[in-house]
């Protein structure tokens, strides 16, 4: 599914110039459930965000799909995007100003889904995530846990082929977070490809693979069993 | 989608509910002086134009040329009119017009008109002034006809029938109503109560038709569609030599006449109509409206950009989850659309509230309903529009941000989005100095034409009025005398007119240094004995009129300084005795009188002849002692009702009628002191509202600086510079904009005041004090907060 070769991305500032990713290569396969883990600042955000095109590399190869995507405009890219990605962030990243129902809704209100469609889909999934009763509450008016399963209810709504999650966990305590691990393998048992970055071994041992990073290069991959 | 747009839309307003005030209500009032300009302006433009021949009518106007000057008047001869109209085959219609007024008497009622006008039966073809009753085509062709306009008619008659009803005109002229006509609407640069056949004139002797050096009435000409205007034109000079002989023209009869099209009529500043506009108002008052709205404008844009980094996250996560740019860029113009819409609800209503009291500060009936000639559709479309300027901008600066910087709250107000924020507030504030120094230039100048010594006594004389009526005249001197046996009454006199209301002027021929005779236009008071010494005009050669000498009566002239100056005397001694020739008299000066102002200020005082004629005076000027004034006016109307039974008491006072030719500045420098509150008050908005945001942006820092040991003023000193700073450039960029502008409108004015610097420094520092005020209360608020609270919020 995935396939980047020689990945490179710079960051210059007035002064210094960071090499966040270096030569990177790496693949994920459909199916997989993959993580990523590394020391902080050795460049897994900026990994993810290439790979979930919310950001373009400088050198070197993206394969999507079989598609060369490195070099596409920002709207071919939010094009790709919207129908095949879902992610999921360490900050949850709601709308505030929208009612957990309406935040679930939104991908579907971009990709053009007529409006019964959507309430029928948007019912399904808060179902699945146990939010059903919490439909009408803005996110200050939830716990941390079941914001971050609003955001995955958010990410799987359109039904993405890859779901990219930063630290979904980082925010929470351990019993919530198993919560959102166990949604995650769920979801990855049906067929969704899943790529996370964490901080926590623990949360690791959920996934297929680790890739290890240290100063934006790979340096060691392990097989979980 | 669009239902999701707005619901967020809704939601932001609301949950930000003091920007989303400050915007609405910038927006809402900069909408509403804007609409109520663009129905004035609106209005002014449309004069004259409900004429069906608006494009075919053309008044006869003429430049009157002496030696020394060149008088452009709107006016023509009496002649003038039908001479065109039998020479020339493409002059259909003529209709002259000229002003008049009678104290008019039928069914018990009697009123004193003072907008009566003699016409040619033609003004009916020429101008479209529909008939209630009565046939327009003959309505005008017997002498003593008279049509009333509806208002008029009922007046006098009722609801009844007033055809064929007689009247009487100065309680002696009868004559007969033959029709009604619709009232002329408020948009007419003609305007009268009722018209009078021409041919009344010509059976009263009131005026010689045959004289083409009497320029006494307006002359309207209707061309044929097809006529070529200016071929016409070009043809006026040979007209005017084939009518007026050579002999003639050598002694003075020396004109040039224009044809000028109606839709100029109203508008001509040089030549006047009887209705008079200002363009430059217009223009003036258009540009005041553009940025108005673009002060409420700019005030959204400053805040919602200054907001932006508040809304970054939203647009971040739309962004991730798969909006287009194009679909945040429509959600965020969405959004200001909908903000303009509600402004323009809450404009709506303030114009429904505020027009009556608009009308009545411009004196006419701009429009009497908001609703009506789709004004209200085009300010809904206007609204639309603006919410798309102004919120393309902040619309594009929202959906640039790049998605991971804004996620990883990197994001911070771009340099440049500051840079151009205090650029917009300087634009602001340039635009509210400008106004203020206008303002108090305007006000200064009014105050300085009311205060300036007119060269006469203009207190406590009282103006009573009798429209020239023969039998109060006859009985002139008896009437003076009665007055003053009342106690209280120091004087009276009897004048053709008074100062500011008026005078002919003159076809004047003077013996000049040579001793040959040069000519001059003269302006002419025809007075009474008394008139002089009462109004206090200082003598300074010569002397003045006195019943000692019998000649004074038919051959003796005084005049100003002026005269003397246009004829190239150097010393007021070297007029007297000189040979002087005016209408029909023929004498000579004996006495040189000061400079005083008959006129408006806005003129230079021009040539002046004084006579004695007791037989063309309008008014008595009674000076009355400063005691008890209401008891003198009293005693004055007993005597006027025993006395002039027949006439009405109407009375003034001779500086508040002096003071009424500056009713246009007035009202001029009233709508300027309005706007420019209102552009004030739209500009603060904007500073509360930047000034507000950016002391909750610094709200951590503050807490810090004060945990540090910063006080309270260093604080509030920190926090208000730099938006002073930005009202101080504001200033240094008005001051010569508005010096530049005011000088040019000072231009109008012969008599006028110099732009001093402490006009300067009064706007400056009232801008700056307003600027002060709104800042630093935000600024207090903040550096008065508890440290301890914002610094745990974070
Ligand atoms: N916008 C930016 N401008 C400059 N440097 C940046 C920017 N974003 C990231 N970097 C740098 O790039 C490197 C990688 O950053 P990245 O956010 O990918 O790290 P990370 O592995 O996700 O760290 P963490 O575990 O702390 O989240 C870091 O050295 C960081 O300082
Ligand atoms: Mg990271």
């Amino acid at each position: 599914m995935i396939k980047i070769t020689n990945l490179e991305k710079f960051y210059r500032t007035e002064e210094v110039e960071t090499i966040a990713l270096n030569k990177l290569s790496m693949h994920v396969d459909t199916g997989e459930f993959v993580a990523i883990m590394g020391p902080s600042g050795c460049g897994k955000s900026t990994l993810l965000n290439i790979l979930g095109m919310l950001d373009d590399p400088d050198e070197g190869s993206y394969v999507f799909n079989d598609i060369e995507v490195a070099h596409f405009t920002e709207r071919k890219r939010a094009d790709l995007r919207k129908h095949n990605i879902g992610f999921v962030f360490q900050s949850f990243n709601l709308i505030d100003e929208l009612t957990v129902f309406e935040n679930v809704e939104l991908p579907l209100i971009y990709t053009g889904v007529p409006s019964a469609e959507r309430v029928k889909r948007v019912e399904e999934v808060l179902d699945k995530m146990q939010i059903m009763h919490r439909r009408n509450h803005y996110p200050q008016q939830l716990s941390g846990g079941q914001q971050q399963r609003v955001a995955i209810a958010r990410a799987v709504v359109n039904k993405p082929k890859l779901i990219l999650a930063d630290e979904p966990t980082g925010n929470l305590d351990s019993s919530n977070g198993n919560d959102v691990m166990e949604l995650l393998t769920d979801l990855n048992e049906q067929g969704t490809t899943i790529i996370m970055v964490t901080h926590s071994e623990h949360d690791a041992r959920y996934s297929h693979r680790i890739i290890r990073l240290l100063d934006g290069q790979t340096v060691m991959e392990n097989i979980m069993i | 989608m669009i239902k999701n747009y707005f619901k967020i839309a809704f939601r932001n307003l609301w949950r930000h509910k003091s920007f989303s005030l400050i915007n609405i209500i910038g927006l809402a009032v900069g909408m509403t002086a804007c609409f109520l300009i663009f129905m004035y302006v609106r209005f002014e433009l449309s004069y004259d134009k409900f004429n069906e021949n608006f494009d075919h009518v053309y008044r006869l106007n003429t430049d009157i040329k002496s030696p020394n000057e060149v008088l452009h008047w709107g006016s023509a001869s009496a002649p003038m009119g039908p001479a065109l109209k039998a020479d020339y085959p493409q002059v259909k219609e003529f209709a002259r017009v000229f002003g008049y007024s009678y104290l008019i008497e039928s069914n018990n009622h009697k009123f004193q008109e003072n907008n009566i006008s003699f016409a040619d039966p033609a003004i009916f073809k020429i101008f479209t002034l529909p008939f209630v009753q009565g046939n327009p085509a003959t309505a005008l062709n017997a002498p003593f006809s008279i049509v009333m306009t509806e208002t008029s008619a009922k007046k006098y008659f009722g609801n009844g029938n007033a055809i064929g009803k007689s009247v009487l005109l100065d309680g002696k002229i009868p004559a007969t109503i033959t029709g009604v006509m619709k009232d002329v609407p408020d948009n007419s640069h003609i305007s009268f109560d009722m018209l009078i056949s021409e041919s009344t004139m010509e059976k009263k002797k009131m005026i010689d038709p045959t004289e083409w050096g009497n320029f006494s009435n307006y002359t309207y000409l209707l061309l044929d569609k097809s006529a070529d205007v200016n071929k016409l034109q070009a043809q006026l000079p040979a007209f005017l030599i084939k009518h007026i002989s050579e002999d003639k023209r050598r002694k003075g009869y020396n004109y040039d006449l224009f044809l000028g099209p109606l839709s100029g009529v109203y508008m001509d500043a040089v030549r006047g109509a009887p209705v008079n506009g200002s363009i430059s108002n217009v223009y003036i008052f258009s540009v005041v409206a553009i940025f108005i709205l673009v002060i409420a404008c700019i005030n959204f844009i400053n805040l919602t950009t200054a907001r932006a980094s508040e809304r970054a996250k939203e647009v971040g996560i739309r962004k991730v989850i798969g909006a287009a740019k194009s679909q945040l860029t429509k959600q965020f113009l969405g959004e200001s659309i909908i903000i303009c819409i509600i402004s323009f609800l809450f404009a709506v209503l303030l114009s429904l509230l505020f027009l009556p009291m608009f009308n009545q500060l411009s004196g006419k009936t701009i429009s009497d309903n908001v609703f009506s000639h789709g004004y209200i559709l085009i300010l809904f479309f206007t609204a639309i529009a603006i919410g798309f300027i102004a919120g393309i901008y902040p619309a594009l600066v929202l959906t640039s941000f790049s998605i991971t910087s804004v996620l990883k709250g990197r994001f911070s107000n771009s340099v440049k989005g500051i840079v151009l924020r205090r650029g917009l507030v300087v634009v602001q504030f340039t635009v509210s100095i400008v106004l203020i120094v206008g303002t108090i230039v305007v006000y200064n100048q009014l105050n300085y034409m009311r205060n300036q010594s007119l060269g006469f006594n203009k207190d406590q004389m009282m103006v009573l009025d009798f429209s020239g009526d023969s039998a109060v005249e006859t009985r002139a001197e008896s009437i003076k005398y009665e007055l003053k046996q009342i106690p209280g009454v120091l004087s009276a006199s009897a004048s053709s007119s008074t100062p500011g209301n008026g005078n002919p002027i003159a076809y004047t021929q003077v013996e000049g240094k040579s001793g040959a005779m040069e000519s001059l236009n003269a302006n002419l008071y025809d007075v009474d004995y008394d008139f002089i010494p009462q109004y206090g005009i200082q003598v300074l050669a010569g002397r003045t009129f006195s019943t000692d000498y019998p000649t004074d009566s038919t051959k003796s002239f005084v005049i100003n300084e002026a005269t003397l100056q246009n004829l190239g005397y150097t010393s007021p001694n070297q007029a007297i005795g000189k040979h002087f020739l005016q209408w029909g008299r023929d004498g000579k000066i004996i006495g040189v009188i000061k400079n005083f102002h008959f006129a408006s200020l806005q003129q230079t005082i021009k040539p002046l002849a004084l006579r004695i004629n007791p037989h063309n005076t309008n008014v008595f000027t009674v000076k009355i002692a400063g005691g008890n004034i209401p008891a003198t006016i009293a005693s004055i109307q007993n005597k006027w009702k025993s006395l002039v039974p027949e006439r009405p008491f109407s009375y003034t006072f001779l500086d508040e009628n002096f003071n009424k030719q500056y009713k246009g500045e007035e009202t001029f420098g009233m709508l300027f002191l309005y706007f420019a509150v209102l552009a004030i008050f739209i500009s603060c908005l904007g500073l509360l509202g930047l000034a507000s945001y950016s002391t909750l942006q610094r709200t951590r820092e503050i807490g810090i600086r004060k945990v540090l040991g910063a006080s309270v003023p260093v604080i509030v000193n920190m926090l208000s510079k730099e938006f002073l700073q930005l009202v101080l450039i504001a200033a240094l960029i008005a001051f010569p904009l508005a010096w530049w502008g005011m000088h040019t409108w000072l231009q109008d004015f012969a008599y006028q005041i110099n732009i001093g610097w402490w006009i300067f420094v009064v706007a400056g520092l009232l801008a700056f004090m307003i600027a002060i005020t709104t800042v630093s209360f935000q600024a207090i608020r903040a550096a008065l907060a508890n440290p301890v609270k914002s610094l745990r919020s974070e």
